[in-house]
């Protein structure tokens, strides 16, 4: 690797306009393209405060700095556009989080890398609405909060209470959220409102390890742990009316659930698989790439197809395992305010996978093109009109639903004309880390973490409370931070911001 | 059914008209060639005057061949819809100034007729106007010159499908921008239409197939 002093990086780093910077080749070997990524003043300092660290003298190993991580994926085979880092990026495994990536799916060189869609395999946000208000929910909050932590286990080595065999777990990786509607767990509409309409059609859970479903089996319906959550919200400011009203969401105060979750071990064991098998790929077909946890392989080779068919039944996992806990969800609620989910008007308004490999449809350079888009830590935000997302949405464009830190604000976004040309469609998924994990275990007590949130007014119910540190607030950007800033440089819409009442965390 | 065409070519009953009722057809071929059509001299119509006659089909085929019609095969609708449009374009040739004039409304008037049956076949991809329509749009997306306008949209057809849409000027905004807005809404209920029909059959097999459980006694908070 080049060393170079943080003054001669930033020579290759040049800022566009007033929220976003260009990489230039050169920054990182052999870039195919350039990098980009979006910032406001605030996340530019962190940003570059990251890179200047990583430039001071012995600093080796350790994850690389997310402006490195996003040029060396514009170094990979068959990349088009640009390697686009978002306002929430940091860094991860090979790719940043927050960093997406498209590749040509017509050139034979092009690849596909477990490290451009992440661990947990995914993992993303389903928000569900009520027509319960803030004042309704207030008195029992206490009892609600804890019949969702009751419906819903969460933590490390929790176990769901939705009885499954291993027959059941077969089909369900195969149909996503068809099995859940099959079974009853999920209403007609949800499968509607949900990205793929919940079933990656290419999954084929023969290409899944033994292991991985040993796994996944008794972890569906678990919330997990990490930065997963259920939290209900209520609408704290409506930015853009009309778009809300079509999500359903009318006024203030009224109370919504946001779920966030994934595919738990099952997708952590099929990435892992995937990166073993493709180590082979690279030397055979001579791969060459500047990190080694840019593990990849040629779209169309059999370690590529072999991980793209597993990684599909990882993503129908965690749709099932997201439509069981809104399954859990309606019972909870239907409990506590004793009604039907149906009169609570407890409807799914939209779910989004934010680490997931998807083939679509872009225009490059004026003409089509099939690509396989890689979003980790970054989220689909399709514009109005596009096919592929649900008939409601077609006049306000895709719902992008955006979980911010414990106990901080969420928002949901709306999908733009401009971050389809900008951006292939994506913007940011959430606050993004500040802190590594281990740093804020250091830096924070969690006794502090729950007070805090306790003064605030938010009820929480944690498996591990000594754990809750590394998701404190101070651990992560500002939320607001970000979503501004994906706003101010239009590649996305803010619509409404929500602010959580009750936390229920692994 | 052919109350539109019958009113524009000045039909003194067009409402009341039934084509199934083989008097009424016949007195109606009758009255086109009488006053529309003239395509025979007057004292050749005598096979056609005999309404009541058995020899009246003999001579309405026979008619239909001297009139070279494409649908002398089909069936009774069929070929008095084109003999309808055959007298409609010559009542349009005979006075061509006079109906170029009011050429404005013409759309707004078609427009509800059109819905039931198939837009297309009442095109004329001869009229100025068309050839004029086409002439822009190649303008536009910059598909080349060519004698045959038919041809031309054919192209289109093809650099739309495979490119993406051209970026009109913005003098043709409005004309343009109005009917894809109204196409767009359409085409949305449409969708939510199919959307709902979707789910009710999604549901109705739910109510063979669903059968949620629980079981608490599995559930295991983590660590």
């Amino acid at each position: 690797m080049v060393v170079r002093s943080y003054n001669e990086e930033l020579k290759y780093l040049e800022k566009i306009n007033s929220h976003c910077w260009r990489i230039k080749k050169g920054f990182q070997p052999n870039m195919n393209v350039e990098g980009l990524f979006y910032v406001n003043d605030t996340l530019e300092k962190l940003m570059l405060e990251e890179l200047r660290n990583s430039c001071r003298p012995g600093m080796t190993g350790g994850f690389l700095p997310g402006v490195k991580q996003i040029a060396n994926v514009a170094s990979l085979p068959g990349i088009v556009g640009h390697s686009i880092g978002l306002p929430d990026v940091h860094s991860g495994y090979g790719f940043a989080i927050g960093n997406m990536a498209a590749f040509d799916m017509s050139d034979p060189k092009s690849i596909v890398s477990p490290g451009g869609v992440g661990f947990d395999i995914n993992c993303g946000v389903r928000l569900l609405r009520t027509n319960l208000s803030e004042k309704d929910v207030l008195p029992i909050k206490e009892q609600l909060a804890q019949s969702l932590f009751d419906h819903i286990p969460v933590g490390v080595g929790s176990k769901g209470i939705i009885p499954m065999n291993a027959r059941d777990l077969e089909e369900a990786l195969e149909m996503g959220m068809d099995w859940s509607l099959r079974e009853g767990y999920v209403w007609a509409e949800d499968k509607e409102h949900c990205e793929e309409y919940g079933r990656m059609l290419n999954a084929d859970p023969s290409k899944v390890s033994l292991r991985a479903k040993k796994r996944g089996l008794p972890q569906l319906g678990t919330l997990g742990a990490g930065n997963h959550y259920a939290e209900i919200q209520v609408v704290d400011e409506i930015f853009d009316k009309y778009a809300a009203s079509k999500m359903g969401l009318e006024r203030t105060g009224q109370v919504v659930v946001m779920i966030h979750s994934g595919s738990r071990g099952f997708g952590h064991q099929v990435a892992t698989d995937a990166l073993v098998e493709m180590e082979k790929a690279m030397k055979r077909d001579k791969i060459e790439v500047n990190d080694r946890q840019l593990a990849c392989a040629r779209i169309n080779s059999v370690e590529g197809q072999n991980y793209l068919k597993a990684m599909a039944a990882a993503a129908n996992f965690a749709w099932v395992n997201r439509s069981s806990m809104t399954f859990l969800t309606r019972q909870a609620f239907a409990k506590q305010f004793k009604m039907a989910p149906d009169d609570l008007d407890m409807h799914v308004i939209y779910d989004v996978s934010h680490n997931i490999a998807k083939i679509e449809e872009h225009v490059v350079d004026g003409k089509v093109k099939t690509l396989l888009v890689h979003r980790k830590g970054s989220t689909r935000a399709f514009p109005p009109h596009h096919p592929l997302i649900p008939v409601d949405y077609q006049l306000t464009g895709q719902p992008v639903l955006i979980g911010g830190s414990m106990g901080t604000c969420s928002y949901v976004l709306t999908g733009t004309q401009q971050g389809m040309t900008e951006t292939f469609g994506t913007t940011c998924h959430g606050a993004g880390r500040a802190l590594s994990r281990s740093k804020s275990r250091r830096n924070i007590d969690y006794k502090d973490v729950l007070n805090k949130l306790e003064s605030m007014g938010i009820s929480i119910r944690v498996a591990s409370p000594k754990l809750v540190m590394e998701e404190a607030p101070e651990s992560y950007k500002n939320v607001t931070d970000v979503v501004d800033t994906c706003h101010a440089a239009g590649i996305s819409k803010k619509t409404v911001k929500l602010r959580p009442i009750a936390v229920i965390k692994g | 059914m052919y109350r539109l065409k019958l009113t524009a070519l000045g039909h003194p009953n067009p409402k009341s008209f039934n084509c199934e009722d083989v008097k009424e057809y016949r007195s109606v071929v009758l009255w086109l060639e009488d006053q529309k059509i003239r395509h025979y001299k007057i004292e050749d119509r005598d096979g056609l005057r005999n309404i009541d006659s058995d020899n009246w089909q003999n001579a309405y085929d026979l008619y239909q061949k001297d009139l070279v019609s494409p649908v002398a095969d089909g069936t009774p609708t069929e070929q008095l819809n084109w003999l309808l449009s055959y007298a409609v374009r010559l009542e349009f040739a005979d006075n061509v100034t006079k109906y170029k004039a009011v050429i404005i409304e013409e759309p707004k008037k078609v427009t509800p007729n059109v819905v039931s049956s198939n837009p297309l076949d009442n095109l004329n991809f001869s009229s100025p106007a068309f050839v004029n329509g086409v002439e822009r749009v190649c303008a536009l997306s910059g598909i080349g010159p060519h004698p045959d306008p038919k041809f031309r949209i054919a192209a289109l057809a093809k650099v739309l499908k495979t490119s993406p849409h051209p970026d009109y000027p913005n003098t043709e905004v409005s004309i343009i921008k109005q009917p894809k807005d109204v196409l767009e809404l359409i085409f949305i209920q449409n969708l939510r239409d199919l959307q709902t029909s979707i789910n009710e059959a999604l549901v109705a097999v739910q109510t063979v197939t669903a059968d949620p459980r629980t079981d608490t006694k599995l559930g295991k908070v983590g660590r």
